[in-house]
């Protein structure tokens, strides 16, 4: 019998063991090979992807990958090899030299390796496709989905593995040659600290800790605001919070969990149950050791949601931000060229719907009743004043407003910043001079009557039609450098726009316009896009995160085997030490996410507004499908430890 | 002389706490002898045998096997020095569970050159004098414990090493297995003139060694030898040395 067929023999018996570090190292090369192919396939990128900006997003991307691709099987490699160490004392005793063990790890690493490599590159291969086919829909774009296997992608995702393999094997060098062999055969005999008294240092920082997260929420609230006071401060703001937070969870992980966990042991008084020996003690201890990777997976965890969060609010809010600041079909500039489209279409039967409507400009003014609008020192404007479109409600359909009252439609959130309306404050409007005229905002909407290019992408007021009137008899001195705009000209299509009706307007001897169709194709497909780079990633972290935590977690089952077996021949059923496992993994599991999901919650809300019109929705969906997606890791857990229970006696 | 040990020390710990385990001891072994080492727990038994044994480096001291000292060999001098010269048997046994009986057994001798036919008949021979032949084919899951020691005996002999360790090789097993497994050992010492250097707390497992050594406090107390004893005097010779060392045996009235 040859030593390397007992190697072999060796590896494929204990390919149960390695069978989630398999599927990890196989997905991994998956998502990297199939975000290659999708880079790397010009038809494809042709297709979606017309400009730079979105091809250096693909490749942002693909890095990125591959950093927590690397980071994460550097993470796997050690935890196996640790786990192994029985094995290689073994060959130790019995003669081998470290040069040799090294190559049995070389060679075992190496099949591990190119095998989920080959695997990796076939799945991938299909799940590019399915990924090109979700990323079509996401955009919204119609396309036959067809994909060429690249050799280059093939190369170039070989060539990123072959050097994390070498990464790996000077880890395990290192491994190798620092440790002793008497420190091999010991290793699974010395735990992590345990049984530290727990002294005031440990009460005051974990107070710290919960103080310093909780003030990094305090200001990540009021960020926004205090920026626009000095938009300086603005960078300074932004660092102060990411330290707080990070820092803050750190010591949370490091002082607080313990100390929460402690005092809930205290309150106990000696009367520990199954439960409490399995989850509470034991996490306490195992906490304040993990601590830096639990920071990295909360904070990882917070950024991603983050990320999937805001770039799904983007997606999620197209259609209302296009409500808002496209309200019609097509714009054109005067009614001559209205006429012409109106001739031209007819004449391919279509019918349209003219849209001719007047509006004005007028100031309204800052009041000590209205403190929504910005005072004008802080803005840089000249005066508390500031223009704004109003229109009748006569002049547009629908509306009808009572004399005193207002309505405000096209308010997005993000605007707030300049002025907010909100319900029951009052509006001055000012000639800047003696005649001004108050009224009460009565309702809003975040639907326009007006594309953003004729309302400078403010809200616009209406009011009725008596008060329109009032207004336009007291209108200022025509002392402005330039004509405002007060003329709308815009149509519909009676029955709903579509592409041949885009593609016979635009013709380069035709009148310009501007189409909702076009510009809602050009926001999905941006925002598609973001939203599809960012999920793969958040998806990419999920995947990597979860691995991480069920791999300590099974490194922990293995150490705590003893207690398992202690705990059943004192006459606990298996069922009883499950339920205290399962307390177990919600702690374990829990923590991190939940810190992660608040860090995320804040940083999304508050900034969500530059990216969209509805915050809760998309985060909420987001949240909850990273959590379920989440728990799998920690059910795959609960099945181990199942596992072993059920054998430990 | 086999194995010669002069002055060894053992510590551990930082420049300011330290523990000074192994307080220089000399040790002497012939070839073909068997030597129990006792001692009360924390007089450094296990520490001495790890030294021994290569599995631990000495801080000071050395430690000639045939006249090499080893504690100045490098990693791969040292680990052809194992696989030719040393054999090992340890309490929990180490056994690898993916593995069978008879592949953990032949583990020795797959790092080196032997044909396939020597090896066979190598194992026929050890596993067959340990009774262990018969569970070739199994897992270490599904033998006995007593049959798990068994086999990490034979693979601790199958490469004919001159000296076996073995770190309370008894230490798990029931009495019945235990006086089965020490017959063998002793068997297999005496047909193959394999020295054993044992580390044990049980007199019945010193008993069946030609000499016992007492450590006490990370020193050499006394030693014990067999001679023309019968089994049961030498045991109570043992049992009475105990005593006097303050170990384990305190006779209530």
């Amino acid at each position: 019998m040859k030593l390397n067929n007992l190697v072999i023999k060796n590896f494929l018996r204990n390919l149960k063991n390695y069978a989630l570090y398999i599927f990890a190292l196989v997905f991994s090369v998956a998502l990297f090979f199939s975000l290659l192919t999708l880079t790397l396939d010009e038809t494809a990128m042709e297709e979606i992807a017309g400009s730079t900006p979105m091809t250096a997003l693909f490749s942002v991307g693909s890095v990125t990958v591959v950093i927590i691709i690397i980071l994460f099987v550097m993470f796997a490699n050690m935890i196996f090899i640790k786990r192994r160490h029985k094995e290689l004392a073994l060959f130790q005793l019995i003669g081998m030299n470290r040069n040799k063990i090294f190559r049995i790890l070389l060679l075992e690493n190496f099949l591990i390796y190119f095998g989920s490599l080959i695997g990796g590159i076939v799945l991938g291969f299909f799940i590019s496709r399915l990924l090109l086919m979700l990323l079509l829909k996401i955009m919204r774009v119609d396309m036959m989905v067809e994909m060429n296997f690249s050799l280059t992608a093939v190369v170039i995702t070989a060539a990123v593995f072959v050097f994390i393999f070498i990464v790996l094997m000077i880890q395990n060098y290192v491994f190798l040659r620092r440790s002793s062999l008497i420190k091999m055969l010991k290793l699974n005999k010395t735990s992590e600290s345990t049984g530290k008294p727990l002294g005031k240092m440990t009460i005051v920082l974990g107070i710290a800790g919960i103080a310093m997260i909780a003030l990094g929420y305090y200001m990540s609230q009021t960020m926004f605001e205090r920026a626009m006071e000095n938009p300086i401060m603005l960078p300074v703001y932004m660092v102060g919070i990411l330290f707080l937070t990070i820092a803050g969870t750190y010591i949370t992980f490091k002082y607080s969990v313990a100390f929460i966990l402690n005092m809930i042991r205290k309150s106990k008084n000696g009367h520990v149950n199954v439960n409490d020996v399995l989850s509470v003690t034991s996490v306490m201890f195992k906490m304040r050791s993990n601590a830096f990777l639990l920071t990295a997976i909360a904070v990882i965890t917070a950024i991603s949601i983050t990320a999937m969060s805001l770039s799904y609010i983007t997606y999620y809010s197209t259609d209302k931000m296009l409500d808002s600041t496209t309200p019609y079909d097509y714009t054109v500039e005067n009614s001559e060229d209205l006429d012409f489209y109106e001739k031209l279409l007819s004449d391919n039967d279509y019918e349209i719907d003219r849209i001719e409507k007047s509006f004005m400009h007028y100031s309204i003014v800052r009041t000590d009743e209205n403190t929504d609008l910005p005072e004008g020192e802080e803005t840089g404007m000249d005066s508390n004043e500031i223009g704004i479109v109003v229109a009748s409600d006569k002049e547009f359909e629908g509306f009808d407003v009572a004399e005193n009252e207002t309505k405000a439609t096209g308010t997005l959130a993000i605007l707030d910043i300049l002025v907010s309306f909100e319900e029951g404050n009052p509006v001055t409007f000012t000639n800047g001079a003696d005649f001004d005229r108050t009224v009460e905002v009565t309702d809003t909407t975040s639907d326009g009557i007006l594309p953003s290019n004729l309302s400078f992408g403010l809200p616009v007021l209406i009011i009725d039609d008596a008060v329109y009137q009032e207004l336009a008899d007291n209108q200022p001195e025509e002392n402005e450098e330039f004509e405002m705009p007060s003329e709308l000209y815009a149509f519909n299509i009676v029955g709903g726009d579509n592409d041949e009706v885009l593609e016979m307007m635009d013709k380069e001897e035709h009148p310009s316009f501007s189409s909702k169709l076009l510009d809602y194709k050009e926001m999905t497909q941006m925002s598609g896009m973001m939203a599809f780079i960012v999920g793969f990633l958040g998806f990419a972290f999920l995947l990597t995160s979860g691995c991480i935590l069920y791999f300590k977690q099974i490194d922990e089952c293995e150490e705590e085997k003893g207690s398992y077996k202690v705990l059943r021949k004192l006459g606990f059923s298996e069922g009883e030490i499950l339920k205290g496992l399962a307390l177990k993994m919600i702690i374990s599991f829990g923590i991190p996410l939940v810190i992660g999901l608040l860090h995320s919650l804040f940083a999304v809300k508050s900034g969500w507004f530059i990216f969209g019109i509805e915050m809760w929705t998309p985060t909420l969906i987001v949240m909850g499908v990273y959590t379920v997606l989440y728990s799998i890791f920690a059910l795959m857990s609960l099945g181990y430890y199942r596992k072993i229970v059920r054998k430990s006696i | 002389m086999l194995l010669k040990a002069t002055d060894i020390k053992k510590s551990y710990g930082n420049k300011f706490n330290r523990t000074e385990v192994l307080k220089g001891i000399d040790i002497n072994l012939n070839k073909g002898e068997f030597v129990s080492i006792m001692g009360a727990s924390g007089s450094g038994k296990t520490t001495l045998l790890n030294v021994l044994s290569s599995i631990d480096n000495v801080t000071s001291g050395h430690i000639y096997i045939d006249g090499v000292d080893f504690t100045t060999l490098k990693d791969k001098k040292l680990a052809d020095f194992r696989k030719n010269d040393l054999g090992f048997i340890f309490q929990d046994y180490n056994l690898l569970d993916t593995l069978s009986v008879k592949e953990n057994i032949m583990l020795p001798l797959s790092i080196r050159s032997m044909s396939k036919k020597e090896a066979e008949a190598q194992f026929d021979s050890v596993a067959g004098q340990l009774g262990i032949k018969e569970l070739a084919g199994k897992y270490p899951g599904q033998i006995s414990g007593g049959q798990a020691q068994r086999t990490s005996a034979a693979r601790a002999f199958i490469h004919q090493p001159k000296i076996i360790f073995a770190d309370e090789p008894t230490g798990a097993l029931d009495s019945k297995s235990a006086s089965g497994l020490l017959k063998k050992l002793q068997q297999l010492n005496e047909t193959l003139n394999t020295s054993i250097l044992m580390v044990t707390h049980d007199p019945t497992a010193a008993s069946f060694s030609h000499r016992v050594i007492f450590l006490k406090d990370g020193q050499v107390y006394t030693s014990l030898s067999r001679g023309e004893m019968t089994q049961d005097a030498y045991y109570s010779e043992i049992l009475d040395t105990q005593r006097v060392l303050g170990g384990v045996v305190d006779e209530a009235e």
